[in-house]
């Protein structure tokens, strides 16, 4: 009886398993063996020179060299209509300078190059990899130690403007916030699963939301409120120039005349609505500076470039 | 006529359809439009009611408009497009939250879904220099470093790999990100639309890293995407050859283009931007390489309430790859207002970076107290569950929470809770049990208690 109970209790528990393992969703394993493909080709050691762009703090170093001051003219050029002439970041582009003795604070802590970033490694491969931001890879690596370096000048990490940064010196370099960075401590909360009773009802104050149900949220099409861009045709101008134009042509980047500046346009206009149209349309590289074709979207209609170009220039007639 | 003339006329009716569709004012238009809309309606009261008029046509005992007359051809729209009724069901960007509309985010309107699946049109995208049209047959993939094969697969090469299919749901760590310092964008679709969940298509990792022999000393991978910021990230080989895939499908279709076409990683439950996108390159390295997404960025910095972590001010946690539990009611929410009085069913998804959802709770108190919810269909690992509990509203008001508990036995945390581990400074991971506030007029509020 006891050896009969027993056998059924396994049996019961075998049952268990197998509805468990029927019932459950967990995916079927793949039985195929990997290692055996031979798919692909060999890559090269120039194939794999050209897309080795990662730096990191003792790995890929690039050749070249660049001081501070080198690094101004530079950065006044390419960075600053963004991130400001002293690092201090224009609208919502990050801060790069400043914010030292700042992470403490508990409301508004700055996170800049100096304040925050712990190797400077990462400034040499982001600049390199994905700035200027409307011409990403463009800089070469002499422009790359000279930017990066006057970045490391701006918030005195480097403080001679004739310190030749390269990868002979990197190692001098040690960022202020070196330490600053611990392993995930997650889980660091410990909350119980309680279902009753849980808290005092008197300790409960709700506090509403800031911004509410019309936190902003865009629709560009709806939200344009101008009468001169109130046709068809500037409303697409609009939107293609928000999307593509905007980032250059808001703030004078890369010498794009700003959407505002009437006399800078006027001179472009001199020439023609033609010219304007076929530099748009094809790229142009001029004394002032650089306008990608298609603003750097080669998707774009011929069309839709023009419609963007009209928009720029709506108000200038009047 | 035709066929070619009807797909024209009927692309020119769609394309008339659209335009309107976009200045039809809805729930989801800023307040001031909201009001002026009212007034408008006030004062064209008897359009309002021939309005009605028209729509009561359409009711019984009246046999329906779109039922006397035939319909559009087979394959008029030969993708296939939602009906023109859905019009505000769209991702939304939140303006001033990023300096410009390249390096920027669109938000996924969560009260809308169903199920667990996210429609391809709508999961949220995080670009970081704009989405790149990369021609496949002349996408890349190359493995290089410590390996002993450096290889370069085209498409076809890894699609002929052995492929799976997993359902995982994608958070950027910036999830509800505005809202550590207190209660700031008063809608779903903003404060938990930076995740989605879809059914993805690749090969197992593991696969392509054996193709190219991973030395002994290869502890980390390096991962870039093909986009204009090269986007990377540093990966331990462990995720790398657990469960991590390379994915070109999804939700049966070719990966959009704001999801990563051709090509894109995907690290289950691991924050959404280490699966790296238009995935190019991968490096195998003995040590991690610093990028500045895991530095200057998706670092946590530390200012914890709590006396006994003071040590901790002023540091940041580094490579806090795991998206802890978390949940949300998908309705009633501010989107989705309760009508009138009555039985309802609430429901929300709830998902966990460690594995499966165990329970869900919901509290209508503001929680004090506590009950059950059911998970409906499926729960898998690394993914959203949907749960749901019935609830009978009276007109009272009402402080709706839900609180998930991970397999691990990891319960979702209080905004207290999170404030004394780590204050309000942290931008990224606040996976806080979230409140909505029923007014007794039945609209939702977003709050915080």
């Amino acid at each position: 009886m006891f050896k009969y109970s027993k056998t059924i209790k396994s049996i019961v528990a075998l049952i268990l398993v197998v509805s468990f393992h029927v019932s459950a969703t967990d995916y079927q394993e793949i039985s195929i063996k990997s290692g055996e493909f031979n798919r692909g080709k060999k890559a090269s050691k120039e194939e794999i020179r050209g897309w080795h762009i990662d730096i990191s703090p003792g790995h890929n170093l690039p050749a070249g060299k660049g001081t501070a001051a080198d690094g101004e003219q530079l950065f006044d050029d390419q960075c600053a209509s963004c991130h400001g002439s002293f690092g201090e970041g224009v609208g919502r582009n990050p801060v790069l300078a400043g914010g030292e003795g700042t992470l403490k604070d508990t409301s508004r802590p700055e996170r800049t190059v100096g304040s925050y970033w712990p190797y400077a490694s990462t400034l040499l491969d982001y600049t390199h990899r994905a700035m200027p931001f409307n011409a990403p890879q463009s800089l070469n690596w002499d422009d790359t130690w000279s930017i990066a370096a006057y970045v490391l000048y701006l918030n005195d990490v480097i403080t001679d403007e004739d310190f030749v940064f390269n990868a002979d010196s990197f190692a001098e370099i040690i960022m202020p916030n070196a330490d600053g960075f611990i392993s995930d401590q997650r889980p660091d909360t410990n909350n119980k699963r309680c279902m009753k009773d849980c808290k005092k009802p008197a300790s409960i104050h709700i506090i509403p939301a800031l911004l509410g149900y019309a936190s902003g949220a865009e629709d560009s099409i709806n939200d344009d409120k101008s009468t001169s861009a109130d046709n068809t045709e500037h409303k697409i101008g609009k939107q293609i120039y928000n999307t593509h134009c905007k980032l250059c042509h808001a703030n004078g980047v890369a010498g794009a005349p700003k959407i505002d500046d009437k006399a800078t346009w006027g001179e472009r206009l001199k020439s023609g609505m033609d010219g304007v149209y076929a530099h748009a349309i094809n790229g142009f590289t001029g004394k002032f500076g650089v306008m990608p074709a298609k603003g750097g979207a080669p998707d774009l209609t011929e069309a839709e470039v023009k419609a963007a170009v009209d928009y720029m220039i709506k108000d200038l007639e009047q | 006529m035709t066929d070619k003339k009807w797909v024209a006329e009927v692309n020119e009716k769609n394309q008339e359809t659209k335009a309107l569709s976009t200045k039809i004012p809805h729930q989801e238009t800023q307040a001031p439009e909201r009001r002026k809309f009212l007034k408008q309606a006030a004062a064209l009261s008897t359009a309002v009611v021939s309005a009605s008029a028209i729509a009561a046509e359409n009711l019984p005992p009246n046999v329906p408009d779109w039922q006397k007359t035939l319909g559009s051809p087979v394959n008029t729209n030969p993708y296939g497009l939602p009906s023109k009724y859905e019009a505000d069901v769209v991702r939304r960007r939140v303006p001033w939250l990023t300096a410009d509309s390249i390096a920027s985010v669109g938000f996924t309107p969560l009260a809308e879904i169903n199920g667990i699946i996210t429609p391809n049109g709508l999961a949220f995208e995080r670009d970081h220099a704009g989405v790149p049209a990369i021609d496949p047959n002349q996408h890349r993939l190359m493995i290089h470093g410590l390996v002993k094969n450096p290889i370069i697969l085209t498409m076809q090469d890894i699609k002929r790999f052995p492929t799976v299919s997993r359902i995982h749901f994608i958070e950027c760590p910036a999830n509800s990100a505005m809202e550590w310092k207190g209660p700031q964008v008063g809608r779903l679709q903003f404060t938990h639309g930076m995740t989605s969940c879809c059914e993805w298509t690749g090969v197992p990792l593991k696969y392509l890293l054996d193709e190219a022999g991973v030395k002994p000393e290869g502890k980390w991978l390096y991962a870039e995407g093909a986009d204009a910021a090269s986007m990377s990230r540093s990966i331990p080989m462990h995720k790398a050859l657990d469960d991590t895939l390379v994915v070109f499908g999804q939700n049966g279709e070719a990966l959009r283009p704001e999801q990563g076409y051709p090509l894109r990683l995907l690290t289950p439950g691991w924050e959404g931007n280490t699966s790296i996108k238009w995935l190019r390159r991968l490096e195998v390295t003995s040590e991690p390489s610093y990028q500045r997404e895991e530095t200057s960025k998706y670092t946590d910095l530390l200012n914890p309430k709590d006396p006994d972590k003071s040590n901790l001010i002023g540091k940041a946690y580094m490579f806090s790859w795991i998206m802890e539990a978390k949940s949300v009611i998908t309705f009633p929410c501010p989107e989705k207002p309760l009508k009138k009085q009555g039985k309802y069913v609430m429901n929300g998804l709830a998902w966990t970076g460690s594995g499966k959802i165990k329970y869900v709770d919901i509290s209508l108190d503001g929680g004090i107290n506590w009950k059950q919810a059911e998970l409906n269909g499926l729960v898998l690992d690394k993914c959203w569950t949907r749960f749901s509990l019935e609830f009978d509203w009276k007109g009272e008001e009402l402080l709706i929470q839900s609180r998930a508990t991970g397999e691990d036995g990891y319960v979702q945390p209080t905004y207290a809770q999170l404030r004394k581990a780590r204050g309000v400074t942290s931008i990224y991971h606040n996976n806080a049990i979230h409140t909505w506030k029923i007014n007794k007029s039945g609209e939702v509020e977003s709050v915080q208690i």
